[in-house]
Formats: structure tokens, C-alpha cells, sequence
């Protein structure tokens, strides 16, 4: 229980209280009558003060987030029927979402069928791996590369090589004997090129070009905006073609 | 002569937070600082400035979350409280200061005078403020646009097109409820854009949207203006870039200029630095303590020791600071000119709550930047995307590339070690939604409220505010307990279909938690409808 002094409330507060109490001239009662008026009430009904204008106050009277949310049970009691959400859902399908032209993030989960039918008593032997499938929109030429996960995995970062390319990823099995199948499949992300960044000789050969494309990314200080391509570009333009 | 154009947009936008179960919640704060700080300060300076016939104009997105808590009785009546606990103390201050250096008493009358002053505004607009800003808008000063449903960041969304018509359908219904008219421009929240998203958009009668800076110099096109002209999409979509220079003489944290070591210091607040037996009754009680908004350090330096804050001394920087921005931006637009022979556009984004909250002398800033750029000398004008498009510019034709104004440019503050778990949980929210949607097509009555409840429990679970505030490691705990919440509270429904029944008990305590989009239509989520 929380014990409140009872001077240390607000007018404010104190007027909230006797407005759930029904007081009906809660707004112009004056400071000192509201606290005796209260007083008066809860010793008439024999229920200890304190106790009655914590449980007013609901025990959240300047409540934070933190205090407030670490309990689930708050929150859950209020809405009948609600129960946890559940660490992942029963089925096996993989998702791939696009963090930036480098990285992407893929999440996954197995159904426990998919685990009984390709993994259970194989589990010493089995393993789980991610093929991320790439085509360069160019040429359209395909590529993949396998990422090695464990049983448990759910999700990984995934390092994209080259940009202008599509990337999808399987998520695969390989038993024992090194039979390999493919689970599920993600969406596709895509990755495209800056024009400039296989044209930075145009800028560096045209000082009007340079400033009108710099000249809105680069702070007063002369600092690039925090982008990884757009630093390569400066980069580049600053190593080689501009000294 | 007026040679070269700003148009500035700031963003009004606060996550949905309405705990009425409770006398008091501290995450409602936001919006009433937000509303004291800022909205009304920022209504009654563009009303001084129309009366004294100034002409400008500038853009202002207001989120439907933030629309439906301005709108909300209940809240309103919880923002009085909060000013009147807040003049309260005020009094007390000026009473406590009366005989401290008179810098500090000036700066306690200044403050009880601006309560008393918002609360007699609030007051006049029979408290809801919207109608300020509908009618700045109505009499040409402001031009007022919408945003996302609950200002999801739409690229991690991708793959749930129903999803993204959905955020932006609600966005454009909230907003035709809200001001009466179709909105022409489209904030996409943290300028979150990828390819095709345009498509939505036109599908949904927008005309403009606003982009992060680096959409230009990473498109895959040989843009031809960089940031100094809007580009437009293939499909006819106009893409106006954010000059990220230009921004940054505000919004850099190190060199901008709300660093100024004269300017108030944000974080010195009397409710960390006075003795609980004066501020206890304004801050909890258990120890935590919090802001009062009764502030009277200048920001001096980075270390603990602060000088007194001197607001006529603040007043004088706010105007050079006004001038340094119109000359920067002049002086680059003759650059411009020189390079490419068009007069320029900048297009500047803020959140509206920099400016007043964040940045305590802001709004002054702003006013003086209007002032300054309709002196008849300054070569700037400031003007709206919707007006720059009446004028029928011929625009290039090109595709902005993928990119937000986030850390990196890209989707990492929304997609990073402290929130990824969540897009598990909302994807197949959203999977189930269409389903739902799908499923269980026009039903009527109860499992139409049902079916309504769960749509409004997955457009709040998709805001951009839970991950941004997971990463920011600012109030983690409650971001995540919102979201999932809200999934649960999905959950409930989605369980409850599959066996063709309905929690009632569960429907009439959810209605009444969370009473945004009261006209929601769950069929929005059926993409045969979209």
C-alpha cells in the first residue's frame, strides 16, 4: 500500500478524489474543507484514509512507463480473453525485409509438424541452413550463397554483396546424409543502383553538377549525410577523380 | 525580388496514448506538453502574423492520432487539469523567485503569464484546437495534409499492400473528416519511401509526397536538379526532397542552431533539481521525478554547470539566427541559379514539436523567419508544394530511390537488435487481418464491431512510434507493452472468428480504451477492395 500524505496532494488531486466521491461542489470547496470533508467521510466509514486515497489514486498517480508495464497483469485483467502473444506461430514460412541496399533481415519459424517430419530423432545429424538467391538486374545473371543457421534460429542479418540486385532466400534443410530440401520461401527485396554511383565521373568533370548533387547532402561543416552510399560516392570523388 | 523558394513542412505527430483508467498517465504528457508548448504558441503566432497581412504560407501535416486526441473530450479535459496543476505551480514559483536574481523571477511570471495565457486559448477555441488550424488554413495561411492511419514507417510494410492502402486510406478518410476536404499531399512518416509506393498513393487521389534528401542523388535516374526541384514519379506522383543542408543548420544536434549556448536548456527542469517537499506534489511521489516545464538555465555548455537563462539576450540570437538561415539559403539559391538557371526550391521537414518543445525558442525562430522573408530586400519566398505545383512546372521525370530520414538514411532505426522481434507479430497480424477480411466479408452488427476493433488494433500496432522508441531506449518498456497489447487484443478476435463467435465482454471494454477511426470500415483490409 501506498501511504499519502495528504498534504503533498495537489489542490488539483484533491478535488479529483472528491469529484469521484461525488462531492457536488468539488470545484469551489477551498482547500481545507475538501481535506476535512474527506477526513470526515472515510472516518464515518470507518476505512483508513490513506489507504482510500491511494486506492483513489489508483496507486498511478505520477505513474511511469516502467512502473506502470512491468506487470502484464494490469493490462491483461482489464480486457477478458487476452492472453500473451506466443514466441512464434505454427508454420514454417521465412520473411526477408530490406534494412538498407547492404543489409537485410530475415525471420523465420517452423511449424512443429515441419520439425517432427524433417528433424526429429535427425537432430544430431540435420541442419538448417539459408540459401540467398541473388539476380543481378543487369544481366540477370543468378547467384546464391548459404548461410548455416541452427535448429533454433529465428532470425538473422543477412550481409547483401552487391547492389542492383534482387535477393530472395529459401530456408533449407540438409538431413544426414546430405539429402537438401527447401522449407519455405521469403518475398523478394530489391536493390538498385545510383545513377551516380556509376557516373561519378560526370560530376567530377562538372563543378555546376558537383555542387547542385553535393551541395544539398553536406552540412554548412561540410559532413556528408550519415549514408553509406552516398559517402562511397564522396569518397570515391575525393580519393580519385577530384585531387 | 523573390528569386528563390522554401517551402517548409513540419509534421504534427504524437502516438495515440489515452489511459483515461487512470487519474493520471504520464505518457499523456506528450501531448499536452506538446499542445502547450507548441500548438498553441504556434496557432497564435500565424494568427498574429495574418492580422498584421504578412503573406506567406507553409504546409502543416497533422496525423489522425494526434487529430483524434485533440478531438477527444476526455482528454481535453485532462489537458485543463494538467494547466491547471502547471499554474499552480507557477504561482508558486513567482513567489519563490520574488526575491532570487530577477533573471529567474522573470522567467517564473513568463511562464505562469504563457499557462494562463494557452488555458484562456484553449478555452477560446472550445477546446479543441483543430479548428485553429482549420481555420489558418481557410483563410490561406497554412495548407494542412495528412499522413498514415498511425504513422507506420511503410517500407518494412512492403510486403502487405493491403496493409499500406489501409494506413493511407484511413490517413486520407481521417483527414476528410477532420478538414472537411481530400488532403493533396501526403507525409510519409520518417520520409519512409520505396519504390512503387507512389502507386498507392495516386490509387488514393494524392498529388505530392515529401522525401528524404538522398532520394535524389540514389536514384537509379540521372536526376538532373538534385534536391533544388521536386522530381515526378512515372506514374505522375511529384516527389519533393528534403534539403538535408538547409535542414541541418536547425536539425543537427551539434552545430544547429537550437544549440546556441544562450537558448533554454531543455533538460534543466526544477522537477529533477528542487526538494521533493516543494515539488513533490508535481512530480511522483515515489522518487521519480519528472518535467514541470519550469526551466530557467540556459544551455551554456555541455557541462553541469548552467548560467541563468536571459530571455531578451535568447530573443536577440532567435533574430540573427533568422537572418543567418534566409542568407544561407539565398546565397545557395544564387549558386543554384548560377549552375542550373532555374530558381530553386528547398523543401525543409520538421516535426512540428521541435519548435517550441524541443527547441523553447523555436516558434520565435519561425516567426522571425516569416517576418524577415516578406521584407521586400529578401530574395526568399516562402511557399507550399500544392502551390509550386499550381504554377504547372515542367518536372523531370524520375524515380526517387529508397530511403527515410532516418539514422543511415534507410529503414536501421526501425529495423535494429531492440525491435525486430516486433515485425514477426505485426506481419502476421496483418496476414490474419486479410484473412479476416476476406473470410468474413459486409458482415453487420456485433461481428462488424468485432471485425472493426481488430483493424484498429493492427493499425495502432503498426506505428512507427513503438520501434522508434525501442531503439531510442527511451520509454522501451511502454512502447513494447502498447504493441503488444494491441496484438493480443488482435489475437482475441482473430481466435474468437476462427470459431465463429464473439467476445462481447472483451469488445465493449476495447471500444472503449481506444476510440480512434469510429468509422473504421474492416472491409479495408480486403484487397478486392482496394
Amino acid at each position: 500500500m501506498i501511504l499519502i500524505d495528504i498534504d503533498s496532494l495537489s489542490d488539483t488531486e484533491l478535488r479529483y478524489i472528491a469529484q469521484q466521491e461525488g462531492f457536488e461542489d468539488w470545484e469551489t470547496i477551498d482547500r481545507e474543507d475538501l481535506i476535512e470533508q474527506l477526513q470526515e467521510k472515510y472516518d464515518d466509514s470507518d476505512i483508513d484514509f490513506s489507504s482510500v486515497i491511494a486506492s483513489a489514486m489508483n496507486q498511478k498517480r505520477f505513474c511511469t512507463s516502467l512502473t506502470d508495464f512491468t506487470s502484464k497483469s494490469n493490462s491483461s485483467d482489464f480486457l477478458p480473453g487476452v492472453e500473451n502473444l506466443p514466441p512464434s506461430y505454427n508454420e514454417t514460412s521465412i520473411h526477408l525485409l530490406l534494412r538498407d541496399p547492404q543489409w537485410a533481415y530475415a525471420y523465420w519459424s517452423l511449424s512443429p509438424c515441419t520439425k517432427a517430419q524433417f528433424f526429429e530423432g535427425k537432430v544430431q545429424t540435420g541442419e538448417v541452413f539459408l540459401r540467398v538467391n541473388m539476380v543481378d538486374q543487369h544481366d540477370n545473371s543468378r547467384s546464391f550463397f548459404d548461410i548455416c543457421v541452427g535448429l533454433d534460429d529465428e532470425q538473422w542479418n543477412i550481409n547483401l554483396p552487391q547492389m542492383g540486385c534482387k535477393y530472395d532466400v529459401t530456408l533449407c534443410f540438409k538431413d544426414g546424409q546430405g539429402v537438401m530440401g527447401s522449407l519455405a520461401q521469403s518475398n523478394v527485396v530489391e536493390t538498385f543502383h545510383s545513377y551516380w554511383e556509376n557516373h561519378y565521373d560526370e560530376i567530377a568533370m562538372d563543378r555546376a553538377l558537383f555542387y547542385v548533387h553535393f551541395s544539398s547532402v553536406v552540412t554548412k561543416e561540410g559532413e556528408v549525410a550519415n549514408n553509406p552510399v552516398l559517402k562511397n560516392i564522396a569518397k570515391i570523388l575525393s580519393e580519385g577523380v577530384l585531387e | 525580388m523573390k528569386t528563390n523558394k522554401i517551402a517548409f513542412i513540419l509534421n504534427a505527430h504524437l502516438p495515440y496514448v489515452r489511459h483515461i483508467e487512470y487519474p493520471r498517465f504520464l505518457e499523456e504528457d506528450w501531448l499536452f506538453e506538446a499542445i502547450n508548448e507548441s500548438y498553441l504558441p504556434l496557432l497564435r503566432m500565424l494568427s498574429k502574423l495574418k492580422d498584421e497581412k504578412l503573406s506567406f504560407k507553409f504546409t502543416i501535416s497533422m496525423s489522425p492520432p494526434l487529430c483524434c486526441m485533440l478531438t477527444d473530450e476526455a482528454l481535453q479535459q485532462r489537458f485543463i487539469q494538467y494547466m491547471k496543476r502547471h499554474v499552480e505551480l507557477g504561482e508558486k514559483e513567482v513567489e519563490r523567485t520574488v526575491s532570487d536574481d530577477p533573471r529567474l523571477h522573470e522567467m517564473a511570471v513568463w511562464y505562469l503569464t504563457n499557462y494562463r495565457r494557452n488555458l484562456d486559448d484553449f478555452e477560446n477555441y472550445n477546446h479543441n484546437i483543430l479548428t485553429g488550424f482549420k481555420n489558418l488554413e481557410d483563410m490561406g495561411v497554412i495548407e494542412i495534409i495528412t499522413t498514415c492511419a498511425t504513422h507506420a514507417y511503410l517500407p518494412l510494410y512492403q510486403e502487405y499492400p493491403t496493409a499500406v492502402d489501409a494506413q493511407i486510406e484511413m490517413g486520407i478518410q481521417s483527414h476528410l473528416c477532420n478538414f472537411g476536404h481530400i488532403s493533396r499531399g501526403f507525409w510519409l512518416p520518417e520520409c519512409g519511401y520505396y519504390p512503387s509506393l507512389e502507386e498507392h498513393l495516386k490509387s488514393k487521389g494524392i498529388t505530392w509526397f515529401q522525401t528524404a534528401s538522398q532520394s535524389m542523388l540514389l536514384s537509379p535516374d540521372k536526376v538532373e536538379y538534385g534536391t533544388f526541384q521536386p522530381v515526378r514519379c512515372p506514374n505522375g506522383v511529384v516527389a519533393f526532397p528534403r534539403d538535408y543542408e538547409a535542414t541541418s543548420l536547425i536539425w543537427s544536434n551539434t552545430n544547429g542552431y537550437p544549440c546556441d549556448a544562450r537558448y533554454r536548456e531543455f533538460y534543466r527542469d526544477i522537477g529533477y533539481d528542487l526538494p521533493l517537499s516543494y515539488i513533490g506534489p508535481y512530480v511522483e511521489e515515489d522518487g521519480n521525478r519528472v518535467f514541470t516545464g519550469y526551466k530557467y538555465w540556459s544551455i551554456t555548455g555541455e557541462g553541469q554547470e548552467k548560467k541563468l537563462y536571459d530571455r531578451a539576450a535568447a530573443q536577440k540570437v532567435v533574430e540573427s539566427h533568422a537572418a543567418n538561415f534566409l542568407f544561407n539559403i539565398s546565397s545557395k539559391a544564387e549558386h543554384i541559379v548560377h549552375a542550373t538557371g532555374k530558381m530553386p526550391l528547398s523543401t525543409l521537414g520538421f516535426d512540428c514539436e521541435l519548435f517550441g518543445h524541443w527547441w523553447f525558442e523555436g516558434i520565435d525562430w519561425l516567426e522571425q523567419v516569416i517576418r524577415q522573408s516578406c521584407k521586400e530586400d529578401c530574395t526568399v519566398q516562402l511557399t507550399t508544394p500544392t502551390q509550386f505545383l499550381e504554377t504547372k512546372p515542367q518536372l523531370q521525370v524520375a524515380r526517387p530511390a529508397y530511403s527515410s530520414w532516418g539514422i543511415g538514411g534507410y529503414s536501421s532505426t526501425w529495423l535494429d537488435g531492440s525491435n525486430a522481434w516486433i515485425y514477426r507479430h505485426i506481419h502476421q497480424a496483418l496476414a490474419r487481418m486479410e484473412e479476416l477480411a476476406i473470410r468474413f466479408p459486409q458482415q453487420i452488427s456485433l461481428k462488424r464491431r468485432f471485425l472493426n476493433q481488430a483493424a484498429r488494433e493492427v493499425l495502432l500496432a503498426m506505428g512507427s512510434d513503438w520501434p522508434f522508441i525501442m531503439y531510442n531506449k527511451t520509454s522501451g518498456a511502454y512502447a513494447q507493452r502498447r504493441l503488444e497489447e494491441h496484438l493480443e487484443n488482435f489475437n482475441v478476435v482473430y481466435s474468437n472468428m476462427c470459431k465463429n463467435a464473439v467476445n462481447t465482454e472483451w469488445l465493449m471494454k476495447a471500444e472503449k480504451k481506444d476510440v480512434i477511426f469510429k468509422d473504421i470500415d474492416y472491409n479495408i483490409f480486403n484487397p478486392s477492395n482496394t
